[in-house]
């Protein structure tokens, strides 16, 4: 071992000196802040600070779970007041703010409260860079968080969820999981279609909606082919179960115009 | 949980060192601004870039824990904060006209608060024009993490704005509202309000 491995390794040791349990092999570029309760890594941890450094802390009852093999870049800031739990082999964007707790009351109450609910990532997801996971937020094995994402519910297992309020779009690693697939635009569509307040999920029912009725559903085609340049028949979207169906019927239907369209 | 039983000995040495800490270290980082009001504090700390003024009410607490609070005018850049305001750590906040920020709001980390579309610069040559539309903040609202208020944006009192969420027009009294641009959640804040929005 020479000189320079053993001054790394000692400085590794001395920035994670205040965590209960660390595994074999962390790797740390630049100088994290970690300190608080309990914090446990697995092994094989990387951990970026350099451009900006990363945090993880955690309040006098808190525990942050890390696993093997996890990767986190730099400007994280991971809080902890109850437990927040990172599975194996996830890699972690840049600037992702995770918070199990919310730190203070509702509007204009600045007292301190800690009414934390556990968040927990599971194994192998992919997260985004500049994603939010605020208290409660859990994510299920192999799913992808998209760039900029806000979590604060569940995400199922291999799912693809990304927005303001993360919904998911589709499935993780899928080409059609992207902020340019019929899924991503189709429940704004929608919205404005059958003016709504909010967005539907995509796993809704379209005859639960109200104005779900034939004018909405051709103002809604109206839209789709405004947006996709692909006409869908009405019989297609009047029968659909969800509007993920519907999505799926986009997305067919762009696929076979871009191949009539390449020769 | 919130913490039940009566502070230890050092916990109150802590506190004390803390308070100490932070009150001298307002006076010390924010005398660039021009007027500070009393009782507020600073932890760790902010950068303040003052070309026109900045008004800082009583009680006020900024928190640079992981990183700086930056307040930035331009030369007819005026910043207004209010009496017993939060800010959190990494939120820009920048005037070139007014940006205002009404009584116990609080600012979650890494927000940004600009009257123009490009926060913080100052004037140096070559700069573009920008046009500088002024912001209000109500009195009592929420903004949580990484929330955008884009120029010319009015958020009314007591209205929770949820994470991530980039304002820009009018967030009516009351609201909870969320999403990117920010859309109305719930017309009347209930009790149930939570930093998740959802």
């Amino acid at each position: 071992m020479n000189l320079q491995t053993a001054v790394e390794r000692a400085r590794t040791a001395f920035w994670l000196r205040n965590c209960d349990q660390v595994g074999h092999e962390p790797r740390l570029r630049g100088r994290p802040t970690l300190y608080g309760g309990r914090i446990r890594i697995g092994d094989r941890f990387e951990l970026a600070s350099r451009p900006v450094a990363s945090h993880l802390m955690t309040g006098p009852d808190g525990v942050i779970e890390i696993g093997h093999d996890v990767s986190i870049a730099h400007g994280a800031a991971i809080a902890a007041f109850e437990r927040v739990q990172i599975g194996h082999g996830t890699l972690i964007g840049p600037f992702v703010i995770i918070m199990d707790t919310n730190f203070h009351g509702a509007a204009g109450d600045q007292s301190v409260q800690h009414d934390c609910r556990p968040v927990v990532i599971g194994d192998g997801c992919r997260i985004g860079s500049r994603v939010t996971i605020t208290r409660g937020g859990s994510i299920g094995n192999g799913a992808e968080i998209l760039a900029g994402s806000v979590v604060s519910t569940a995400i199922p297992p291999g799912a693809c969820a990304g927005g303001g309020r993360a919904r998911i779009i589709g499935r993780a690693g899928e080409a059609a999981s992207r902020w340019d697939s019929a899924a991503a635009a189709l429940p704004s569509l929608v919205m404005k279609s059958l003016r709504l307040n909010v967005p539907p999920d995509l796993d809704a029912d379209p005859s639960g909606l109200p104005d779900w009725d034939d004018s909405g559903v051709l103002r809604l085609l109206a839209a789709i082919t405004g947006l996709f340049g692909v006409r869908l028949d009405t019989t297609e979207i009047s029968h659909a179960h969800t509007f993920a169906d519907i999505a799926a019927a986009v997305e067919r239907a762009r696929v076979a115009h871009s191949r009539r369209a390449a020769g | 949980m919130a913490r039940a039983r009566w502070p230890s000995l050092w916990e109150r040495a802590r506190d004390l060192q803390r308070w100490v800490t932070s009150t001298i270290g307002a006076s010390i980082w924010l005398r660039g601004c021009t007027h500070v009001g009393s009782k507020t504090r600073t932890f760790w700390r902010p950068h303040v870039e003052n070309r026109g003024r900045i008004v800082i009410g009583s009680r006020v607490r900024l928190n640079s824990n992981w990183a700086p609070v930056e307040l930035v005018t331009g030369p007819a850049g005026v910043i207004e904060i209010g009496d017993g305001v939060f800010i959190n750590y990494g939120t820009l906040i920048s005037a070139h006209t007014r940006v205002r920020i009404g009584q116990n709001v609080m600012v979650g980390n890494y927000a940004i608060i600009s009257d123009t579309e490009i926060p913080g610069i100052g004037d140096p040559p070559g700069a573009p024009l920008m046009e500088a539309r002024a912001v209000d903040i109500g009195n009592n609202a929420w903004l949580a993490a990484r929330v955008t208020v884009l120029p010319g944006s009015h958020i009314g009192a007591g209205a929770v704005i949820a994470a991530g969420s980039v304002v820009s027009g009018d967030i009516p009294a009351g609201a909870v509202a969320g999403g990117i641009p920010a859309r109305i959640l719930r017309a009347v804040a209930t009790e149930d309000s939570s930093g998740s929005g959802s």
